[in-house]
């Protein structure tokens, strides 16, 4: 009787042994599974504004203009172009032999239909505004004639990535953009399904016009921390992870390979300057010389950013020291506060998200104890992303921590911010009559020699009244498995570069 | 009567939920624009909002709003999310399996463990065996399902290279055995937390029956001890443990959420709260319209199985 049981508890116990221990085989080596914390929340490209979605439909879609290495722009589906001599006029050559993922034939007539919608204030385009001095759009042929009502050299940055799909005009004109519409691009993956909170699966693209590309499928896989997106790249369930905590990224071991690139993205503490105590620029000053910024880097961020000024498009890039307290100065802060009158001290409220990035929390905290030493009190507001983005939109707050992205041209990384007309320009509480000029005046050549001049004025300008105190860019993270080859990050977190990747 | 009165109390149970949520996610900032758009909102012009209030059917007075989703879920449709452009119940129906498969293995685990171990604490009272299923209980109750899942994933993967939750989520239909591998650790981290109350009220419960007349008549009858702990002891102990595991599986349902993050498993608690992230109103309402139909009917099985168990309540 003991030994039966005892032959029936053996049995058991294999069956489910047996069971646990099976695991599925590794994929293929053209197939790429890739774990995001985030999921895409639409298929729409031209109202996507979610990190995850920008990323995902990014390898869906093809944009006239695209950011190559080193963060160059370079021709997407437009091959060149050239300015009118008023700079008025933009005409783009666009490519030849390009198909939509449903067999038809990208044409100007399709850019001149995608950009009218990008246009079309019913559609409530995420980047409407970059592109708000077209005036006029004509198709000629394989040109793509754009007018504009000043003259707009940005305009060509304006037009890289998901925000500026290029759709097919069957498909604006049907209304089958988004929603549970099959995505239909001209990019180098297919869309092949979507399943909410879990994955996202795409398939080559044949006729892609840079070929077909070698990793033949690619899932991007919701896998909601990014402690178990490591664990999945150890256990090598995933061969790729999308990671931004500097926490996670410090323990990634040499079995994996890490790709790091300085972010365009930074970190800002903003002012509310409409407002008592910020409404006094000595207060703001007092507030920018008190910060050590790399301190902040090196506690916060576990030495996993770089100190930046205003503008962190490479080409333009802000020089951090060229700043009233480029180093922490707590005299001059002290100093600055007696000028507004606040020897005892200040005390302001601050805004945080407690959810909208991984170090959101900490480098308030940091920010907090340095302000101290000066005399300022740095009270935290903490919530949750969901409520820090309304009550930022209203400027409801007397400072925030904001993690702001950025873009390769400083026009259309600032002009919503800092010109008197902005759509943000609420939220920057800032702008001047210099400033304006600034921003017309960079618009008006495409060369970067000539525009620098007044992008240096503007960094200059915002500095010197601490309209914010510019941080810190973080580092865009991917680690992937040792097998994948020819692939590199962008500053933009763009994965386009799995066209020309290879897998083994 | 009795069960005219239970069925009032559970209906005005679930309209006072409904209510208090509807209305607590009306209060929270944001709206469905705001965290669609994020900061983006911001070039919006009033007109394009009035528009986007429109679609999304939140230009309406509140009143009106309850009323046309109460109206809908009670007709069985629970309304649609705009994000993924899916039938609220498409989403509910997958989800709601993951995470009852959980709270159902997590509590058999539990059940298992806390009995086992509080029969073996409550066989010898401050003998080292009751000390040492005691420091488990209080053990287990103080490491967080965070922590001890944070932990497995960890050493299981850096280790042995196994995280079968790293592919893609198999259904039972799908694949049963990636779907019990799937399931092993996170039940394990529930079973865990489940196992330590019912430890508890196992142990108090049995040293409480086994002075009682009839135990010590079974063992003057030579009964076998092993019988008798089973049949007469555990079996007249098992109210308090019915009620502390009911309590426990209501508790499972929502402390699910961080154990289906931390192992990637796409449960009602993640949907939940992606859901209010994103202010999608429809599905956070329904998700926990459908949370609380289940609770209170797992209030009501319950009651049936103290009935069973005990004929003597009524």
């Amino acid at each position: 009787m003991k030994l039966r049981k005892l032959w029936t508890g053996v049995a058991i116990a294999a069956m489910f042994g047996g069971i646990l221990v099976t695991q599925p085989a590794k994929a293929a080596d053209s197939s790429l599974v890739i774990g995001s914390v985030l999921d895409i929340d639409k298929t729409d490209p031209h109202t996507a504004t979610n990190f995850a979605t920008v990323r995902g439909l990014g390898l869906v879609y093809g944009s006239l203009i695209e950011i190559g290495a080193k963060n160059a722009i370079k021709g997407g589906l437009a091959t060149s172009w050239i300015f009118s001599k008023d700079g008025k006029t933009l005409t783009l050559n666009l490519r030849q032999g390009v198909k939509f993922h449903d067999g038809s034939t990208f044409d100007a007539e399709d850019a001149k239909a995608s950009l009218e919608r990008i246009l079309d204030t019913k559609t409530g385009a995420a980047a409407r505004a970059n592109i708000a001095t077209i005036t006029s759009i004509k198709a000629d042929g394989r040109k793509l004639i754009l007018n504009m009502s000043i003259p707009n050299a940005p305009i060509l940055a304006a037009l890289e990535g998901v925000n500026m799909a290029m759709l097919s005009k069957a498909d604006i004109d049907a209304g089958k953009i988004g929603g549970s519409n099959k995505p239909n691009g001209t990019g180098p993956y297919k869309f092949v399904s979507w399943e909410p909170t879990q994955s996202l699966k795409l398939s080559a693209n044949a006729d892609y016009f840079m070929g077909e590309p070698k990793i033949k499928d690619v899932t991007i896989r919701v896998i909601p921390t990014e402690a178990s997106i490591l664990s999945a790249l150890n256990a090598g369930t995933i061969g790729m992870g999308i990671i931004t905590d500097p926490l996670i990224a410090r323990q990634v071991k040499s079995n994996l390979k890490m790709f790091k690139t300085p972010a365009l993205a930074y970190y800002a503490l903003q002012f509310n300057t409409k407002v008592a105590p910020f409404n006094d620029k000595n207060v703001r000053l007092a507030v920018q010389c008190a910060i050590d910024r790399q301190e902040l880097i090196n506690t916060a961020l576990l030495g996993q950013g770089q100190v930046t000024g205003p503008i962190t498009s490479p080409a333009y890039r802000s020089d951090a020291n060229a700043r009233p307290c480029a180093k922490q100065d707590i005299a001059k802060a002290k100093e600055y506060l007696a000028a507004a009158g606040k020897s005892s001290g200040v005390t302001f409220k601050t805004l945080v998200t407690s959810t909208g990035w991984a170090t959101s929390v900490a480098m308030a905290q940091n920010l907090k104890a340095q302000l101290a030493k000066a005399n300022i009190t740095m009270d935290l507001d903490i919530v949750e992303q969901a409520t820090y983005v309304p009550r930022w939109l209203a400027a409801d707050f007397v400072a925030t921590l904001a993690n702001n992205g950025g873009r390769i041209d400083p026009d259309t990384m600032y002009t919503r911010y800092f010109t008197s007309t902005g759509n943000l320009n609420k939220v920057a509480t800032y702008s001047s009559d210099t400033l304006d000029a600034n921003f017309i005046k960079g618009k008006a050549s495409g060369k970067v020699a000539d525009r620098k001049g007044a992008y240096t004025a503007i960094s200059k300008e915002l500095e010197d009244n601490a309209v914010w105190v510019w941080l810190a860019t973080p580092y865009e993270y991917r680690v992937a498995t040792k097998k994948l080859r020819g692939f590199s990050a962008l500053a933009n977190g763009s994965l386009l570069q799995l066209r020309s990747s290879t897998l083994g | 009567m009795g069960f005219l009165k239970r069925l009032a109390s559970v209906l005005t149970t679930l309209f006072g939920i409904s209510v208090f949520v509807f209305v607590v996610l009306r209060v929270i900032p944001g709206d469905t624009i705001t965290s669609s758009l994020g900061i983006e909102t911001g070039v919006l012009t009033p007109e394009q909002i009035d528009t986007l209030r429109a679609y999304y059917g939140i230009d309406k007075p509140l009143v009106g709003q309850y009323l046309s989703w109460m109206a809908s879920f009670l007709s069985g449709d629970l309304g649609f999310s705009y994000s993924t452009g899916a039938p609220v119940w498409d989403l509910t129906r997958s989800a709601l399996l993951v995470t009852m498969q959980l709270a159902l293995f997590g509590t058999i685990l539990g059940v298992l463990i806390g009995i086992s171990i509080g029969m073996f604490s409550a066989r010898k009272p401050g003998s080292a065996r009751d000390f040492l299923g005691q420091f488990f209980g209080l053990l287990a109750l103080a490491i967080p399902g965070f922590v001890l899942s944070t932990t497995i994933v960890t050493v299981t993967a850096n280790k042995f290279q196994y995280f079968p939750n790293g592919y893609e989520y198999m259904t039972p239909f799908e694949d049963l055995s990636m779907n019990l591998q799937q399931m092993l650790f996170p039940s394990l981290v529930l079973g865990i937390a489940v196992a330590a109350p019912v430890m508890r009220t196992t142990r108090s419960a049995l040293l409480e029956t086994v002075d009682k007349d009839f135990v010590r008549t079974a063992y003057g009858k030579g009964v076998k001890p092993r019988i008798v702990r089973l049949r007469h002891v555990l079996r007249n102990s098992l109210i308090p443990i019915v009620t502390m595991t009911g309590i426990q599986f209501g508790y499972l349902l929502g402390g699910a959420v961080i154990v289906e993050k931390i192992f990637a498993l796409p449960g009602m608690g993640r949907q939940i709260l992606d859901a209010i992230n994103k202010r999608e109103y429809a599905t956070v309402q329904s998700s926990i319209m459908v949370f609380a139909i289940l609770f209170v009917t797992i209030n009501l099985i319950t009651d049936w199985v103290y009935r069973k168990v005990d004929p003597r309540i009524k």
